[in-house]
């Protein structure tokens, strides 16, 4: 294997983040490569990292959640009603999250139980859920008579540094060190793996299932609220945007891995450079067409470089 | 005597106030709608049957839940039963239903639109004219806000009929505005329009960090002036203006506050219901109507009016 394909494949996507903030670093020396700008990214990319934490659990146990964007939307909705209702503020971000749980470990359930595709379940739940949402508000965003704070856990900050950014820090780490260092970890990645063997070595491959979507729906869940405390009013349809950007920024983390799984510090990259991207070529003031056709250009042009790497390409 | 002639004026002048009021009495009107959930709808709906039953019709509302389907089979069963007098269709595009509609005029029975649209064989629709809301908010931003210079942002969304609109009226006007430069338009996504806006302007006012580089920014419709003006807010950059369209009550109350978002207009829809119910009263009068679009006009919210807009 020769040294440029060995660096392709260690250092691949690391190399092309690096390669994207250097050309927005040149071509907007005095406001992109700032601290201002990169706490701003921070805090604009949390919210998808959060949930695309989610989406990586999940994929890990090759599986899909289709719900995550309604399951997001509904999380607002509920958290904004609960507290246009004067529900105490903490309990009003507590239930939701409770709920989400019920919500992803029966997709879970389904799954496992009755071995569904987890794109059919999840795609069904996903249906679901915007009825609820429906029926909760009659499709209209929730905005009135929400209290003052209310908004506090979206635009907080300490000094500069925005609680969004804190957050998604500790997300992070907490998940990272969930999936590399404890048995939970260690099995999702097993039944990601192999399912039969799994299975064959003893592993509760059901129970697995349940707490992975159970995740997922509670981390999309978290950023339906942060995404209605961070605007003050929650959309029906809030969630939505981020669900196939979540997806493109976890297959985009997999070419992080040397084995192509997917990690959550490879999910934190993929955000990175989809935030990175929309901020830069938002600052280079370029149309929004062709901020779709670069980014979209990027992603494949990310996952070509890396199975070139890997030498599977052919 | 007197009395006498007192009591026959009493009379004659009741009976003329009957029959001013009689025309619509015992008329059958269906008020049909797949939206009875959303605000507006549901606003014009309960207007216009308040108006027609205080003028003696018998108001009907059928609401089909987001069902188009529904919503012609509805009507086809109202063309065969025969029995309403008219239809009024709110917020529910009549193209779509084209075939059962037909079967309404063949059978007779007028058919309104009341922010719908308008098909060959309806009476009239009620409706905004979104190019009028677009340059209104245009021209009140250029002339009375910017004082005819400096720069504009525009976050606009083309892809919706009425929004595309409101952006031809900004793209005609500007161009006679040779000293104000639009320095970008950001196509902002509807799906979370408030967020997506406040990280555009967010990287835009970092693009352009020098206080007063951006004059104003324009927003086709509310919610991204909502999240432009969070933006600005925490920007601390309170000098950039900051218009929007629709006047929804988010955007009412950041008007009332007084900072960065100064204006939007507001839809009327109550007007919409006004023309309805007076166009189909002249109808049962047996009067001459114009068929076609018949546009409420809309009004401007500032500062100074803001008040009357708060719910």
């Amino acid at each position: 294997m020769s040294k440029l394909k060995k660096i392709f494949q260690a250092y691949g996507t690391l190399l092309a983040l690096a390669v994207i903030t250097l050309v927005f670093s040149i071509l907007r020396p005095s406001s992109f490569f700032t601290v201002r700008n990169l706490i701003n990214i921070s805090r604009q990319i949390s919210l998808m990292v959060i949930i695309s934490i989610g989406a990586t659990l999940v994929m890990s146990i090759n599986e899909f959640d289709l719900s995550i964007g309604s399951m997001a939307s509904l999380g607002g909705v509920m958290c904004a009603l609960m507290a246009v209702g004067g529900m105490p503020l903490p309990l009003c971000f507590l239930l939701p999250v409770l709920i989400s749980l019920v919500v992803g470990w029966v997709n879970g359930w389904i799954i496992a139980r009755f071995r569904v595709l987890s794109f059919i379940t999840t795609l069904g739940m996903s249906t679901v859920l915007s009825g609820v949402i429906y029926w909760l508000t009659g499709g209209a965003t929730v905005f009135q008579n929400i209290p003052q704070g209310f908004s506090w856990l979206g635009t907080y900050k300490f000094g500069d540094i925005p609680l969004l950014s804190v957050l998604m820090v500790i997300f992070v780490i907490l998940f990272a060190f969930i999936m590399r260092h404890t048995v939970l970890g260690r099995r999702l990645y097993a039944i990601g793996g192999n399912e039969e063997t799994s299975k064959i070595a003893g592993i509760n491959v059901g129970l697995y299932k349940n707490i992975a979507f159970a995740l997922s729906a509670v981390l999309s869940c978290i950023t339906g609220m942060l995404i209605a405390s961070r605007v003050g009013s929650a959309n029906t349809t809030a969630g939505d945007g981020y669900f196939l950007n979540s997806y493109a920024a976890v297959f985009i983390g997999c070419t992080v891995s040397r084995k192509g799984i997917p990690n959550v510090l490879g999910t934190l990259v993929g955000c990175a450079i989809l935030g990175i991207l929309s901020n830069g070529l938002t600052m280079l003031q370029m149309p929004t067409y062709m901020q779709d056709i670069i980014t979209g250009a990027i992603i494949i042009l990310a996952v070509i470089l890396q199975k070139l790497g890997k030498g599977d390409a052919k | 005597m007197k009395k006498l002639v007192s009591v026959v004026l009493m009379l004659m002048l009741a009976l003329v106030s009957v029959s001013a009021v009689a025309d619509m009495a015992g008329k059958q009107v269906a008020l049909m709608t797949p939206y009875l959930g959303s605000v507006t709808t549901n606003q014009m709906v309960e207007y216009m049957k308040a108006d027609l039953e205080a003028r003696g019709a018998v108001v009907n509302v059928i609401n089909t839940n987001n069902d188009f389907s529904k919503l012609a089979s509805e009507v086809e069963n109202i063309a065969i039963a025969g029995q309403t007098d008219a239809i009024v269709l709110v917020s529910a595009d009549p193209s779509q239903i084209a075939n059962q509609l037909q079967e309404a005029f063949d059978a007779g029975i007028p058919v309104f639109g009341c922010d719908s649209g308008f098909i060959e064989g309806m009476q009239v629709n009620a409706t905004s004219d979104n190019y009028q809301m677009g340059s209104l908010i245009v021209h009140y931003l250029f002339d009375d806000l910017m004082g005819g210079k400096g720069t504009v942002i525009a976050l606009t969304h083309r892809p919706h009929p009425g929004v595309v609109k409101r952006c031809e009226a900004f793209d005609d006007i500007i161009k006679d505005y040779p000293d104000i430069t639009l320095i970008t338009e950001q196509h902002v996504p509807a799906e979370q329009p408030i967020n997506d806006a406040q990280a555009i302007v967010e990287n835009l006012l970092l693009a352009n960090a020098e206080k007063d580089s951006v004059t104003a920014i324009w927003a086709a419709w509310d919610e991204p002036a909502i999240g432009a003006t969070q933006a600005l807010k925490e920007a601390g950059r309170d000098e950039v203006i900051v218009t929007g369209v629709d006047g929804n009550q988010q955007a009412v109350a950041l008007v009332a506050e007084g900072g960065n978002l100064k204006a939007t207009v507001a839809q009327n829809f109550k007007g919409m219901g006004e023309i309805v119910v007076a166009e189909m009263e002249k109808l049962f009068n047996g009067e001459e109507i114009v068929k076609g679009e018949q546009y409420a006009p809309a009004t401007i919210i500032t500062m100074e009016n803001v008040a009357d807009f708060q719910e």
